[in-house]
């Protein structure tokens, strides 16, 4: 008996399980967690309708301005159009890819469903730079194929239009949308449609009145999660969309934010769009899912689930996806690798003699951004991550097992960072820092502190999960044999988890290094990281130096991966 | 092996413990029991009567809202001083009906754990988990991993990690339930053969009548709660307080009669079988009072139609098990359960005379 637990029992609520000092310290973790994601929301609010920094005069000019000025109705406009056609591409795609891979006899089932998934190894401004290389009006080589072909100087395909921008986005969305689908399609019980099969339905009817309605959840939440996605997507309309002249409300918030003249408050009710439409979604999303526990957690081994035939639509069909799937991941790598070679790069330029490694000698060795950055980089991305899982145990720990008070609160919380775009997320993160004199602002901790933030719901998604799968009998059989809680979660709990928390480590590690928008606002010359550092190579125009940016940073995200997946097949023999 | 001085007693006074929004569950009730040491007490009753509340407050993994646990010379729990152990500080050994046995540790590592936990060198723990893996019969087997093993067998490891650290008490949750028919049968054996070789003190918590009645010094019916009976085994089976216990002890006939005389301890209650000669644990039975009698299947036999305390009744369908027969048996509106060992049978609808077995006595219920 500790004089702490004693204390704690003694507390006007004997009822509840009464843990000391362990149970303090978890929701002591947990209450600031929750700030931590909380007032970035509450900041960007009160910044829109603040004159100057959060505690000056309140004022309705920056949603006034909001309202009037031509280029914010433009961005909105231009945001919804990105936005809704991106995610039909995604969906399409993806509802379309995890069907034929799962329930279809289409030949290379197998090999679609890898190469489905693929493109989420691939950060997203290799595909900008990849689609460059390839759909630039002037220099890209399928124009330069098509003229070629066709005579004279034809455009086949320009990129730099709202359907291009449409068309990278989809494609990178893809792989996200077919992780939430497949895994019901490849779950979904055979006898619920073995039984609808002998009730007399057609393979159409099952499909119609069965297999799709069952996955009603999954295709919400996909739908939702792609929504906010490329409603808040920073790179391609900051990129290629701005190059195009077509605006965008994140785009413009980092102009109102960084370029002169910068209007913080227009920048933050900008961010206030976002945020709501953002929070909307993640609100139903939500509650798609947690109505889809009923559904997916009906499923069968779906060993015997039956697969559709094709027929003679088997082989086009199966080219015509495989060629989807290499657009968004082997086809933009290999542009970039090509264009990484070139001399310069031009219509005309495209000949052997203009072949060189000089483009590699001066970004790895000469460009001076490159090496601090990628120390930033590696350090912020292995601790942010680390971090990550480390606060994701604690918080899991407490809403899962400890069921706390506040358990709900938490649960709920920890939610808001995905409907909050990165760039509003700096936003709110920078109005609160830049008032504390001497504080974090300036500071590589800021970028820290931004990364935790936005990749806490993540982290927490594949924790629980893990603690979920572990019976309670193992914890209370190492307490009953003499552990204490901590000493529980670090024999018993840790190395049980520890392939999912591998897995949430890498993911996070992999994100946090390729993440631009969070951050654009919250680095300065002394803290730039690596992806930030790709927005400025892109200023200079120079397409075979930003090649190799874009090559090296895909290289540093993929190194650990594939260490720690040695490690880990290592260590599971 | 194990220590018998080691082993205590454990005492549970008042404990209360309810769930639901404003405790609308009342899980235990004012639940108040000695567990002597060096015996082994059964916690027998139906799924959510209160034994494995009663077990987890003991072992620390719940916290009651009321009352008191002492094990040993040490107040475990104590609500209104507030006092609270954690599970670990208890120092007891419990064996899970889901085994819960670590599946990333090898055999050796699961049982030699609590003496890991409490800092003992790595030599000293190496010697006495082999010794626990020679005692469960598992010599050799320490390097393999749990999903390597048989369910039996890890449900000896179980037990082996149970004890090995020389706990106060050993509490059994269920442990047999996991287990298929013959298995459970070969381990409950086995159990009471363990529980012959030394004397601990052990909580068995159990569904089960016949793991009640092999393996327990005293039964304790529960139900919603509440202590339904204490007992011994032989009591709590052919002696029930109650129409509760009767029934989960598997008697069937509970009928209905009518107090005919009273003498000190021999009582005689007509019936619609007769005349029957009871037990009660009730003293103030008075004559003409209507009361409810417990008759075992077995206790009631095949007459024929001349013997004067015969019924004749019609039998409604019989049912063959194997080494008996179970007849149901109408008597003028009484439905009647009867088991024969006999190979005789009778045809649905054939009418029969059903008289007590000689000399029985059976149990009249208190409510």
């Amino acid at each position: 008996m500790t004089a702490s637990s004693r204390a704690a029992a003694a507390g006007p609520q004997v009822g509840r399980r009464s843990l000391g000092w362990e149970h303090a310290l978890f929701s002591t973790i947990a209450a600031a967690a929750v700030v931590m994601v909380s007032y970035p929301v509450l900041l960007v609010f009160l910044r829109s309708v603040s004159t100057e920094d959060i505690g000056s005069p309140l004022t309705l000019e920056w949603l006034q301005a909001l309202a009037d000025s031509g280029r914010s109705r433009e961005a909105l406009v231009n945001t919804a159009i990105y936005t809704v056609g991106s995610s039909t591409l995604a969906m399409v795609l993806g509802v379309g890819l995890s069907f034929l891979s799962t329930r279809t006899d289409i030949p290379g089932s197998r090999l679609l469903g890898l190469m489905a998934v693929l493109p989420i190894l691939v950060p997203p401004f290799i595909l900008v730079v990849g689609w460059v290389a390839l759909a630039d009006p002037n220099a890209g080589l399928i124009n330069i194929a098509a003229s070629a072909v066709l005579g004279g100087r034809t455009v086949a395909v320009n990129i730099n239009t709202m359907a291009g921008l449409i068309w990278m986005t989809g494609l990178f969305l893809t792989p996200y949308v077919y992780l939430l689908v497949s895994a019901g399609f490849r779950n979904s019980d055979p006898a619920m449609e073995e039984a609808a099969r002998v009730c007399g339905a057609s393979r159409l009817r099952l499909l119609m009145t069965v297999i799709l309605p069952v996955q009603r959840p999954a295709l919400l939440a996909a739908l939702l999660l792609v929504v906010i996605m490329s409603a808040g997507d920073f790179i391609i309309p900051s990129t290629v969309g701005l190059k195009a002249r077509i605006y965008m409300l994140p785009s413009l918030i980092w102009q109102n934010s960084s370029s002169f003249p910068t209007r913080p408050g227009l920048a933050a009710a900008q961010s206030l769009v976002l945020v709501v439409i953002g929070l909307v979604c993640i609100y139903f999303q939500r509650r798609a899912l947690g109505r889809g526990g009923r559904y997916t957690l009906l499923g069968g081994k779906g060993a015997g689930a039956s697969l559709f035939p094709l027929g003679p639509l088997r082989y086009p069909l199966a080219a015509i996806a495989l060629v989807f799937t290499l657009c968004s991941s082997v086809l933009p790598i290999l542009s970039v690798s090509a264009m990484a070679f070139m001399r310069f790069w031009a219509p005309y330029a495209m000949k052997p003699e203009n072949l060189t490694l000089r483009n590699f000698r001066y970004m790895l060795f000469e460009y001076p951004q490159v090496w601090p950055s990628a120390q930033h980089s590696l350090l912020l991305g292995t601790l942010g991550a680390t971090l990550c899982i480390l606060l994701a145990i604690t918080l899991a720990w407490y809403v899962i097992r400890m069921q706390g008070r506040f358990s709900r609160l938490v649960e709920y919380a920890m939610v808001i960072p995905l409907g909050v775009p990165g760039i509003a997320l700096g936003v709110g993160i920078l109005s609160l820092w830049i008032l504390v004199p001497g504080g974090i602002y300036g500071t590589l901790w800021i970028l820290l502190l931004a990364y935790v933030t936005a990749h806490i719901p993540v982290a927490i998604q594949f924790v629980s999960s893990a603690i979920h799968r572990i019976h309670t009998d193992l914890e209370d059989a190492s307490r009953i044999s003499g552990r204490s809680l901590l000493g529980t979660l670090r024999r018993i709990n840790l190395p049980l988890m520890r392939p999912a928390l591998i897995g949430a480590w890498l993911l996070i590690y992999v994100v946090i290094l390729r993440e631009i928008s969070l951050v654009i606002l919250l680095y300065n010359p002394n803290t730039i990281v690596l992806s930030v550092g790709l927005m400025d190579v892109w200023g200079s125009g120079f397409y075979p130096e930003l090649a190799v940016y874009s090559l090296l940073l895909m290289v540093l995200g993929l190194i650990p991966v594939m260490l720690l997946f040695r490690f880990a097949k290592f260590s599971a023999e | 092996m194990m220590n018998a001085d080691e082993t205590s007693s454990i005492s549970v006074a008042g404990l209360s413990k309810s769930y639901g929004p404003e405790g609308s569950l009342r899980a235990l009730d004012d639940f108040t029991l000695e567990f002597p040491a060096g015996q082994c007490t059964v916690l027998l009753g139906p799924s959510g009567c209160g034994k494995t509340t009663v077990l987890r407050s003991i072992a620390g993994l719940i916290t009651p809202d009321q009352g008191r646990i002492t094990i040993g010379p040490s107040t475990a729990f104590d609500a209104s001083a507030g006092i609270f152990a954690p599970p670990e500080k208890r120092r007891l050994g419990m064996v899970f009906q889901s085994y819960a046995l670590w599946p990333h540790l090898s055999v050796a590592e699961n049982i030699g754990y609590p003496l890991a936990a409490s800092g003992l060198p790595k030599a000293e723990i190496r010697g006495r988990t082999e010794t626990m893996l020679e005692w469960v019969g598992l010599s050799g087997m320490g390097g393999r991993y749990v999903h390597e093993l048989s369910g039996g067998q890890q449900q000896r490891v179980s037990l082996a990690r149970a004890i090995v650290g020389n706990p106060r008490a050993i509490l059994f949750d269920e442990p047999l339930s996991n287990l298929d028919a013959r298995l459970r049968e070969r381990m409950r054996m086995e159990l009471l053969a363990l529980r012959q070789r030394t004397a601990f003190t052990s909580i068995y918590v159990t569904h089960d009548q016949l793991e009640a009645m092999t393996l327990g010094d005293r039964v304790v019916v529960m139900r919603s709660g509440r202590i339904e009976q204490v007992d011994t085994p032989q009591n709590v089976y052919k002696r029930p307080r109650t129409r509760f216990t009767a029934d989960f002890m598997g008697i069937p006939n509970l009928i209905d009669g009518v107090v005919r005389t009273v003498a000190k301890d021999r009582i005689a209650v007509d019936t619609a079988l007769g005349t029957l000669s009871v037990q009660s644990w009730r003293s103030d039975w008075k004559v003409g009072d209507h009361c409810t009698v417990a008759v075992r299947p077995t206790l009631i036999t095949f007459a024929s139609g001349e013997e004067s305390e015969a019924r004749t009744g019609r039998v409604v369908r019989s049912v063959f098990l194997g080494t008996s027969t179970v007849h149901e048996i109408d008597i003028s509106g009484t439905a009647i359960t009867l088991e024969s060992f006999s190979e005789e049978r009778h045809d649905d609808g054939a009418t029969v005379a059903v008289k007590p077995a000689a000399g029985a006595i059976f149990a009249l219920l208190d409510d």
